[in-house]
């Protein structure tokens, strides 16, 4: 059978559309209303609730517990500072990456990581001759985002703790309302917005104190397919769409490392020993061969292509995640993985793994898309990520 | 005169179906000969009990090869796979461990066992598919001989070469390993849960006289990830109606093809013409004559029985006396008038409608070897039970069930041989053993039929009851099988051949064996 | 100091004289573990010309006869290195099998010179790439080819064979069947129908004239460490290797004192020199998993006795039939010592002051026994059952015993360093021999760490084979060298 999150018995009755997804074996909203537009606009006009438990969480503490996050992923954790979080992938020691997730610094000896895939076995192989605890609490531990420019107001009536001093990416402990929770701000829709982790016996308390607390603000529960718009906006892959976890590829062509996924800025080199250094020391001495980018089509080329069909131009309303071949010059040159109209932008956006000559900013290539049957070519233009980056995410 | 037949194939089982219809399809006249009422070998359904139909030997499919499936044709025939959804292992203790079909549902169940197992299961389950793969291309290869001085087994023992280096290191050596070592010692490298290693690692010990710790035994793991049904990998499967109707669709696809098929045919020896086959004499005396003969019989019965020690050269008399069987299962087949509640699930569930394992643990699987290493049966044996009826209503009346029970080990060598009272104190032990875990069913059982390797022997004619033709063993694998230097299907006496499943590649349901046998034939001319 | 080298075994001197020989400054640390001065097993020829070791005083003891079985009647069955004396004491018992026993001892003897031939070089290598590796492939295979069709056919049906199926496809006389079927047992975890036990019959053969099916023992441990031209430092006990930038740095001792070296040779079994002496984390850890799952189950106990007289036998052996040391195995699938273990007894008239001694190895004594660890009860117990067992086939041994003491696995483990009380460093069995061995990364002697080697008996061709992991493992390094040198 599949499994509940602890904000069952909340979102259940919420979920007017019926419209339920897996996510790791959980039953998650893909929308609460019959379309998931109103959602969206909540997370980048007020804000949206999220139910985001069925992350894998691990609490990992002890004298060596530092070390062990060093020699796991990419990034300097023995640097850290206290109540800081770390975006960071992982790597095989072939330097391709497994996962990516968080790490959060609780105390000295106390951090708590999550990640898209259960990695409990990898981390206890990783702590080898290290004096460590490694627990998993994916199933104790609830887990909520509450995203968009409401959203500090809306937490910071529920708790004592000054959220003004929680900077981008720092976790705190904070009371909420009679609730002990812990408060990153962190996300996954490049907005304002926080995470709220909380015992699981406590979660539909502290779902309700948010409810509450938030109607006056327009909180609104939200499922996926808004998350899955705001999230390619904010230019952040999802495993399994944008990258296979070496674990799962079949082929050596399937993987990536971190520098072809964009988070050549998350590996330390300079660390003296993990996973995949020695991989990716050869690998940053050449240049990468595949670049992880935004990709913007051409409104007016669509409308052309629509038009010859006799059609106005029909998008999809919910992201797409089909691999689609991107071409320069009439050959293939890489890929987009997932993609959607912006509805703030006004855009149709996609992300893409191009071959490097053909990655740079300004770029312009063609997109295939499906007309009528027929597969043609629209004008796109290789872009920065993120597509949309307002400043309130971190100020 | 008519002309006489290209081919006669002694023996109608789903290998010598399958030989003779490749043949007959090639435009060949051909005449398949068995000598029971109904055609199948291993491969029957029978109505054992009015209105209860059972496999009665080989009870699911899974290795059948899918190019045999297309090029035969054989849903058209009738043939329909019905999907096997789980495994369910019931502990002593009244928990359990389920293997399922859905990826989240089984690591749910997996994680309440242990969290590194679960995520152990997934890698491991993608290297078996990767060595699945790897090893497939063996299973439809004419052998090549490396003790040959052959061009061609050298051209082919360097095609094979290159397709195993091409594998890569991860793969080569996983292969080494799996080849040669212990199924538990496989898992043990794995997984730390005892059902789960016990469970998965029975399919390595089924049909041979061999232990779970016994090295050689890993590689068997693979078969559970090869079955490939209607091209999805990692299925096994049950065939609608029973195992007999595969054998009943090849049967179909023979005849389509222009096969004759005689039962109630049985054939005392092969017929001799200056040192070549040229036909077959039944027992009633009859005389077939035909160009070639291939018999799906195993080895030594083709052998020494049908063809005669005599007209065999001596080294290659010794070599099949040095082929083992040893057949080590037993089958027990139960009629029931409602279906089996197990204390760890009750009542009726999806359970029910795939496999019963009944290995809680490593150690349980070793202690029932034992036994039969010193010639008894297990007190407490290995199960494999499926109810075909759950998944199949047309095999038992309404509202009824019929049970198939796979025991091991029952060998062959009992000490003081097989009697009925010998026999009926097996059948009850497979049931005591069941019913700890089922306690509804010995009041449910309405007719039970047990069978021991002695009875297979008798009524298939397979040798010492084994079930796959001889032990699938390395020293009797791939160009060893049955004997060195006569791997390909042919043999010393010039125009006869072999097609059963003691060839490469044996065992299971397959049909390779008849397929490769054919395509040997073929090459040859016939 | 350019290598150090951990142990003083024999390969780990072989090792540091091989490399001393090419030029490099070489110390030898004597880590604390006891090692056995008398070293069982064959010699390859190349290594005692090369290291001069008969001029230092090299003795090779060879029990004849080789063997002497005990009967249950409490006659005795030798077996001589002269093969018409074994066919007499053969036909004795079964003059069927005494016909046989002169083919037999010739086709094992050509398995036998296949495996001395790839014993004496680094494990071939099946995914090579190497023109060189190919063509000696090649050759090994011819060479087996030499011997006609059946010796091909012979080698790849006998090699994952049980030795159970080998020897009764041969004979008929369980005493012979369980003397030959110990060989292929000793030291493994699994009984004679095991798969693989056959391949373990020839390693003990390999080396020895026909018809011979155990190793003799020799002083080469002694006569090595006699040998000038490398330094032996003793009582330096190892407290890790240390790594920089994923190179080998040097060995720290236990005292703190660093001895940097360009090159580390080990010794130590494999898990203990990379998840123990190294920091795992230079390691892949699906690796580290790899090198944890080596396995190196121990299940023999070694018990020394002191006798006031002759115990009346050279060798003597307790293996009465297949069947018997397949029980004895059963014992130790489910952690307990055999109730009727399989005992290899030799008397050694050169040790111990004045008294008589007696070595025997005793079989099965798994190292984990289920239901609690080792005692001196476990062992008091195991230590009189042996003595009441070889008492009913040298009755001299009840009386005169004065005293013994019992090496259970664990004891080994401590006192020799062996993992799990596994002599053989890692169980030699077909997944983990050749390139396998111990595990496909390992099996050249480098390490994933460079300038980090093993030579141990966990490395091809491993225990039973003195000096050969050494001098192989030597020359794997003396090439790197020059490979760097020139680079």
């Amino acid at each position: 059978m599949l499994k509940t999150t602890p904000f069952h018995g909340r979102t259940a009755p919420l979920c007017a559309s019926h419209a339920w997804r897996r996510w790791a074996g959980y039953v998650v909203a893909s929308s609460y209303e019959l379309t998931h537009e109103r959602e969206y606009h909540a997370i980048r006009s007020a804000a949206a609730l999220f139910d985001i438990s069925p992350l894998h969480k691990y609490r990992v503490r002890g004298r060596d517990a530092a070390r062990l996050l060093d020699r796991v992923v990419t990034r300097d954790v023995a640097r850290a500072a206290l109540g800081q979080v770390l975006y960071t992938p992982w790597c095989d020691a072939a330097g391709k990456v497994l996962d990516d997730g968080t790490v959060a610094r609780l105390d000295e000896t106390s951090f708590r990581m999550t990640a898209a895939e259960p990695g409990l076995r990898w981390l206890q192989d990783n702590a080898l001759g290290l004096a460590v605890a490694i627990e998993d609490v994916s199933e104790s531990t609830a887990a909520l985002a509450l995203q968009g420019p409401a959203s500090r107001a809306i937490l910071q009536q529920l708790t004592d703790t000054d959220l003004a001093d929680l900077k981008y990416f720092r976790i705190t402990a904070a009371r909420l309302r009679e609730f002990w929770v812990t408060i990153s701000r962190t996300g996954y829709t490049g907005d304002l917005g926080y995470e709220i982790w909380v015992e699981a016996r406590h979660a539909e308390a502290v779902w309700d104190a948010l409810a509450t607390g938030g109607a006056p603000y327009g909180i609104t529960p939200a499922g996926m397919l808004a998350l899955d718009v705001a999230r390619i906006e904010a230019g952040l892959m999802l495993i399994d769409v944008d990258y296979v976890p070496a674990r799962k590829a079949l082929l050596e062509a399937q993987t990536s490392s971190p520098f072809e996924l964009d988070l050549a800025w998350t590996v330390n080199l300079a660390k003296e020993q993990f996973v995949g250094k020695r991989a990716l020391v050869r690998e940053a001495q050449r240049a990468p061969q595949w670049q992880f980018v935004g990709l913007e089509i051409d409104w007016d080329a669509l409308e052309r292509l629509y038009a010859e069909a006799g059609l106005a131009p029909q998008l999809p309303g919910v992201a797409w995640r089909t691999s689609t071949p991107a071409y320069a010059d009439g050959k293939q040159v890489g890929y987009a993985t997932s993609g959607c109209w912006s509805p703030l932008l006004k855009k149709y956006i996609a992300l893409a793994h191009l071959r490097s000559p053909w990655a740079a900013p300004g770029t312009l290539l063609e997109l295939e898309v499906t007309i009528e049957h027929r597969r043609r070519r629209a004008a796109a233009r290789v872009v920065k990520k993120p597509f949309f980056n307002p400043e309130r995410k971190r100020a | 005169m008519r002309t006489p037949y290209d081919a006669i194939i002694i023996g109608g089982g789903h290998n010598g179906l399958t030989c003779a219809a490749y043949l007959a399809r090639a435009g060949r006249r051909v005449l398949v000969l068995e000598r029971r009422e109904c055609v199948g070998g291993a491969a029957v359904s029978e109505q054992v009990f009015p209105g209860f139909t059972f496999s009665v030997f080989s009870y699911v499919v899974s290795l059948l090869r899918p190019e045999i499936i297309r090029d035969l044709d054989l849903p058209r025939h009738g043939l329909h796979i019905l999907p096997l959804e789980s495994t369910l292992t019931p502990l002593p203790n009244g928990d359990y461990l389920a293997q399922w079909d859905d990826h989240d549902q089984n690591r749910h169940e997996l994680a309440r066992h242990s969290l590194r197992d679960a995520e152990a299961y997934d890698e491991f389950g993608r290297l078996m598919h990767q060595m699945s793969r790897a090893v497939k291309p063996l299973l439809g290869l004419i052998p090549p001989d490396p003790a040959s001085l052959n061009p061609r087994d050298w051209f082919e023992l360097a095609r094979l070469g290159s397709h195993l280096r091409g594998l890569g290191a991860t793969r080569f050596h996983a292969l080494h390993k799996l080849l040669t070592m212990s199924s538990a010692d496989y898992l043990d490298e794995w997984f730390e849960t005892e059902a789960l290693k016990a469970t998965k690692s029975a399919s390595g010990i089924i049909g041979t006289l061999a232990g779970p710790r016994s090295p050689g035994t890993a590689y068997v793991l693979l078969h559970h990830y090869m079955g490939e049904i209607d091209g999805v990998f990692r299925a096994w499967g049950f065939a609608k109606g029973g195992n007999g109707s595969v054998s009943g669709a090849i049967a179909g696809a023979a005849r389509s093809f222009g096969a004759e098929i005689r039962t109630g045919a049985a054939v005392a020896h092969v017929l001799l013409d200056r040192g070549r086959a040229a036909g077959v004499v039944l027992e009633g005396g009859e005389e077939i004559r035909a160009k070639r003969v291939v018999s799906g019989a195993d080895p030594r019965r083709t052998f020494l029985e049908l063809v005669g020690a005599d007209h065999l050269p001596a080294e290659f008399a010794q070599a099949l006396e040095r082929f083992r069987f040893r057949g080590a299962s037993g089958k027990v087949n139960l009629a029931l008038g409602e279906l089996p509640s197990f204390t760890c699930l009750p009542g009726n569930g999806p359970h029910l409608r795939g496999a019963i394992s009944i290995s809680p643990s490593v150690d349980y699987l070793e202690r029932a070897f034992d036994e039969a290493k010193y010639g008894e049966f297990s007190t407490r044996p290995y199960l494999d039970i499926v109810i075909p009826s759950a998944i199949d209503p047309g095999m038992a009346p309404p509202g009824k069930h019929v049970m198939s029970i796979f025991v091991q080990y029952a060998p062959y060598h009992l000490n003081g041989g097989w009697t009925d009272a010998r026999r009926e104190a097996f059948g009850d032990a497979v049931i005591d053993t069941l019913a700890q875990y089922a306690p509804n069913l010995k009041s449910a059982i309405l007719h039970r039929q047990v069978i021991t390797p002695a009875d297979i022997e008798r009524t298939v004619g397979l040798t010492e009851g084994s079930i796959f033709q001889g032990e699938l063993t390395l020293q009797q694998m791939f160009w060893l099988r049955p004997v060195p230097g006569w791997a390909k299907y042919r043999t010393p006496i010039r125009r006869l051949y072999q097609c059963g499943a003691g060839t490469h590649p044996g065992g299971g349901v397959m049909g390779a064996s008849g397929r490769n046998a054919a395509l040997a034939m073929l090459e040859d001319g016939a | 100091m350019s290598a150090v080298v951990i142990g003083v075994g024999v390969n780990e001197l072989v090792a540091a004289h091989y490399l001393a020989r090419v030029g490099q400054r070489v110390l030898v640390l004597d880590h604390g573990s006891v090692t056995d001065e008398t070293a069982t097993g064959w010699i390859p020829p190349r290594v005692v010309r090369n290291l001069e070791l008969e001029r230092a005083g090299l003795v090779i003891q060879s029990h004849d006869p080789w063997v002497a079985a005990a009967l249950p009647d409490g006659g005795r069955l030798e077996l001589w290195h002269d093969m018409g004396r074994s066919v007499e004491a053969i036909r004795r018992l079964s003059p069927r099998d005494a016909e046989k026993w002169p083919e037999f001892c010739t086709r094992m003897a050509q398995l036998a010179g296949v495996l001395e031939a790839l014993y004496t070089a680094p494990p071939p290598d099946p995914l090579t790439r190497a023109w060189r590796d190919f063509a000696r492939l090649a050759a090994i295979g011819f060479g087996i080819r030499r011997h006609g069709r059946r010796g091909v056919e012979d080698l790849l049906r006998v090699l994952p064979m049980p030795v159970a199926d080998l020897l009764d496809d041969w004979f008929e006389c369980d005493a012979l069947k369980g003397v030959l079927g110990a060989a292929g047992i000793m030291h493994a975890r699994h009984g004679p129908r095991a798969s693989g036990t056959a391949f373990r019959l020839l390693h003990e053969h390999v080396g020895n004239p026909a018809g011979v099916f155990r190793q003799p023992r020799s002083n080469v441990g002694r006569v090595l460490q006699g040998l000038p031209g490398v330094e032996i430092r003793r009582g330096a006990e190892i407290a890790r290797i240390t790594v920089r930038e994923e190179r080998v740095a040097g060995v720290v001792l236990a005292d703190g004192n660093e001895i940097p070296a360009l090159v580390v040779v080990s010794g130590l079994d494999p898990r203990r020199t990379l998840t123990e002496l190294v920091d795992p984390g230079w390691l892949d850890p699906a690796f580290a998993r790899t090198v944890r799952n080596i396995r190196c189950r121990g299940v023999v106990a070694r018990v020394a006795l002191t006798l006031e007289r002759e115990p009346g036998f050279s060798t003597l052996v307790v293996a009465p039939s297949l069947d018997y040391l397949e029980r004895a195995a059963d014992d130790a699938k489910y952690g307990r010592i055999s109730a009727a273990p399989y005992l290899e007894a030799r008397s050694d008239r050169s040790r111990g002051g004045g008294g008589h001694c007696v070595d025997v190895h005793a079989q099965y004594a798994p190292y984990a026994l289920a239901g609690g660890g080792w005692n001196d009860t476990c062992r008091a117990a195991l230590g009189r059952a042996v003595v009441e067992c070889l008492a009913q086939h040298a009755p001299a041994i009840a009386a005169a015993t004065v005293e013994q003491s019992v090496h259970s696995p664990r004891d080994l483990e401590q006192v020799y360093g062996y993992p799990e009380g596994q002599a053989h460093h890692a169980e030699l069995a077909l997944d983990q021999a050749f390139w396998m061995r111990p595990v496909p990364d390992l099996a050249q002697y480098a390490t994933p760490i460079r300038g980090l080697y093993l030579c141990g008996m966990a490395t091809h061709p491993g225990a039973g084979v003195n000096g050969a992991s050494g001098a192989n493992a030597a020359r794997a390094i003396a090439r790197d060298l020059a490979r760097r040198r020139n680079a």
